[in-house]
């Protein structure tokens, strides 16, 4: 992976950058001060050789100034040493094409070719010197001042030793005080690891850290986030294990005193014949609660972003065969179950999933209306939107009762039919994966409960 | 011994209902929470079982509204919270007996005369007057240790007779805990019956008080012979 390559601790993130950056901009600021100086340096020092120069040629110009001064001059050395430095330092007077005047390391031939100006040359002593030549006013007088280009490089040298000499010393210190006070910025984040290492897998209390810094706290924020949700999930989770065990209790309990009805019926035929008859139908319905159950499982453990990658179904066709299926037990009770679905309406939707909530909201029309009820079904376009109503003419429900409906387990008061009471959460969730809108209504046209299921464009 | 069931399903229901009369008892089935609570606080029953999750009114809420009109008929409740929170604030709120679905039928019947023989201070499962035992989980009598055979209307008058020892009870209060709804009773019904009842096992076992009912004497009725 390309992450593995990088590098993986903070702290060598953090310092390697800094520490290149200093570098770069220290030795950046060292060079320019290097150029910088040399120049200035080059000038002054240049300066001072022109000076220099120029009193020589003066002198010589004037020579009734000296009160050693001949008609002829001859030539005259310099002591040798008037100081340490003198040594770097030399100097040529011609008079006339003649040496007048010369300091003692100077030999007798012009120490430079150049008769005007600036020069660099290199001498006997193998030294690159710096010379200036100049001539007097009526160029009689040649005068050469020289200086060793050395001592020049040596004051540049003691000025960066002075500029590079920190960077050497701060450079290992400030990678040390960096990962000193990159270990003491992270000391949080590994307490929070030891934290949530120990940290038991039900425990859904928020974290407390106590001193967490400013970059810390979104992460402790995030994962206090995380657990709340988590907690939410894991209590919906039990809640619905718990009620799901709660309903199932019932039509067990149903069938164990059906069945011991018929075991203790005796001689009566009729009775044990009506409580076998009551223990099927409580088989029936504890196999209905318990497929319900499992279809909600099944969906509340997809994602809901199962609606991405969605197949489109005809919602008519769909609409046709979930009334031809439950026709027969609509019949058996005298109701009419009638179907307009005139042309194709394609929806988004997982074809499995949609026939369940046609189904059950089918299902639970015919369920709860009463015998001789009518219960009509339509599927057409509104403005773009495919729409699914479901209409009966049975009770109906009340406004606090509409409000209810789609909670677990939550079945109409007074009911006599075995519902599950879940069909209503199976049908808001399959609604919810795919975007549509659920709405329930008085019935316009018949009277009960109309059930409307808008998908989007 | 008639009972009360309140219970909303009506597989359970039924299935209670048949399986309670098979064992001997009266049974008279309410739907709703509302009906339970306007039973209870009229109609005479030994003991009442009532399921939790009621419609119209919660089965703790018409606990609670029953013990507070001082109604005291014994009460077991019968329900799918199974919760150790739940079953001790049932308890606590009047209940007398804790059950949870799904419930054998016999242990449902067992627990119910518990429930009624504590009710009347009795200790032990028998009912005894003189050389008259009577034993309600078997519904045998025997006078003398001799099983004597009698109806079930019969049993159950005697039952509640020598429940009520030593009290008077009038032929409404009789008439009241002996038959469930839908069943006419004729006038003299239980004349009929005492007078049975009087035949088969002793003529003194069963007096008349005039004018307000009748009554068995726990220590009355010696040994005799029968006839």
């Amino acid at each position: 992976m390309r992450t593995g390559r990088r590098l993986k601790s903070l702290q060598a993130r953090l310092l390697a950058p800094l520490l290149g950056l200093l570098t770069v901009v220290w030795l950046g600021a060292a060079v320019m001060i290097w150029f910088d100086a040399s120049h200035e340096l080059d000038e002054l020092l240049d300066g001072h050789l022109a000076q220099a120069a120029a009193l020589l040629v003066m002198q010589q110009a004037n020579p009734h100034a000296h009160d050693s001064a001949q008609d002829a001059p001859s030539l005259q050395k310099y002591p040798p040493s008037l100081h340490k430095y003198a040594s770097d330092v030399v100097f040529q007077v011609f008079h006339e094409g003649r040496l007048v005047l010369s300091s003692t390391n100077a030999g007798t031939v012009p120490i430079s070719r150049k008769e005007q100006g600036f020069s660099t040359v290199r001498l006997a002593d193998d030294d690159q010197w710096r010379v200036f030549a100049t001539r007097g006013a009526e160029h009689d007088v040649q005068v050469y001042v020289g200086e060793q280009t050395e001592s020049r490089d040596s004051i540049l040298l003691a000025v960066l030793q002075w500029v590079l000499l920190p960077l050497v010393i701060a450079l290992p210190l400030l990678a040390l005080v960096g990962w000193w006070a990159v270990r003491q910025g992270l000391a949080p984040l590994r307490h929070l690891s030891r934290v949530l290492a120990q940290r038991r897998p039900q425990a859904m209390e928020p974290l407390v850290v106590p001193d967490l810094s400013t970059e810390m706290v979104p992460v402790v924020q995030a994962l206090n986030g995380l657990f709340e949700r988590i907690e939410q999930m894991l209590v919906s989770e039990r809640r619905f294990t718990a009620d799901a065990a709660h309903e199932l209790r019932t039509p067990i309990a149903a069938i164990r005193a059906q069945a011991q009805v018929a075991l203790g019926a005796g001689h009566d035929a009729a009775q044990r014949d009506h409580a076998l008859q009551f223990t099927l139908a409580g088989c029936d319905r504890a196999t209905h609660l318990v497929e319900q159950l499992l279809t909600l499982a099944r969906l509340e453990a997809a994602p809901a972003s199962a609606a991405d990658a969605v197949a489109r179904v005809d919602l008519s066709a769909l609409a046709r065969r979930v009334a031809a299926d439950l026709a027969p037990t609509a019949l058996a009770r005298g109701q009419t179950l009638q179907l307009e679905a005139p042309t194709a309406c394609r929806v988004a939707g997982d074809e499995a999933l949609i026939g369940v909530l046609v189904r059950n909201l089918v299902d639970n029309a015919l369920r709860y209306s009463p015998n001789q009820a009518q219960v009509w079904v339509s599927v057409a376009m509104e403005s773009g939107q495919a729409v699914l109503r479901v209409q009966d003419s049975g009770a109906g429900m009340t406004e606090p009762e509409m409000a209810r409906l789609g909670e677990r387990f939550y079945r109409v008061l007074g009911s006599d039919q075995p519902g599950s009471g879940l069909g209503w959460s199976i049908v808001k969730r399959i609604a919810t994966v795919f975007g549509a809108q659920v709405q329930v209504s008085r019935s316009e046209r018949l009277g009960g409960l109309a059930v409307t299921v808008r998908w989007p464009r | 011994m008639k009972i009360l069931l309140a219970e909303d399903d009506s597989m359970l229901g039924d299935g209670l209902r048949a399986g309670l009369r098979q064992l001997g008892f009266q049974v008279d089935w309410v739907r709703d929470g509302v009906a339970a609570e306007r039973e209870l606080a009229c109609g005479d029953y030994a003991a009442a079982v009532l399921d939790l999750g009621l419609p119209l009114k919660d089965g703790i809420d018409v606990l609670q509204a029953v013990r507070a009109s001082k109604i005291t008929t014994p009460v077991l409740v019968l329900t799918a919270r199974d919760a150790v929170p739940d079953r001790i604030r049932g308890l606590d709120l009047g209940a007398d007996d804790y059950v949870v679905k799904p419930v054998d039928l016999h242990e449902l019947g067992a627990r119910l005369r518990s429930l009624v023989r504590r009710a009347h201070g009795q200790m032990q499962d028998v009912l005894r007057c003189g050389a008259v035992l009577l034993e309600p989980s078997a519904r045998r009598v025997s006078l003398n240790d001799e099983p004597v055979a009698l109806s079930t209307r019969e049993f159950d008058l005697l039952h509640v007779l020598m429940l009520n020892a030593d009290r008077v009870l009038s032929r409404e209060q009789l008439e009241q805990q002996l038959y469930s709804w839908g069943y006419e009773v004729e006038s003299n019904a239980i004349e009929v019956h005492i007078h049975h009842l009087r035949r088969k096992l002793q003529p003194d076992l069963i007096q008349t008080v005039r004018g307000i009912g009748y009554t068995v004497q726990r220590g009355s009725a010696p040994a005799s012979a029968s006839t």
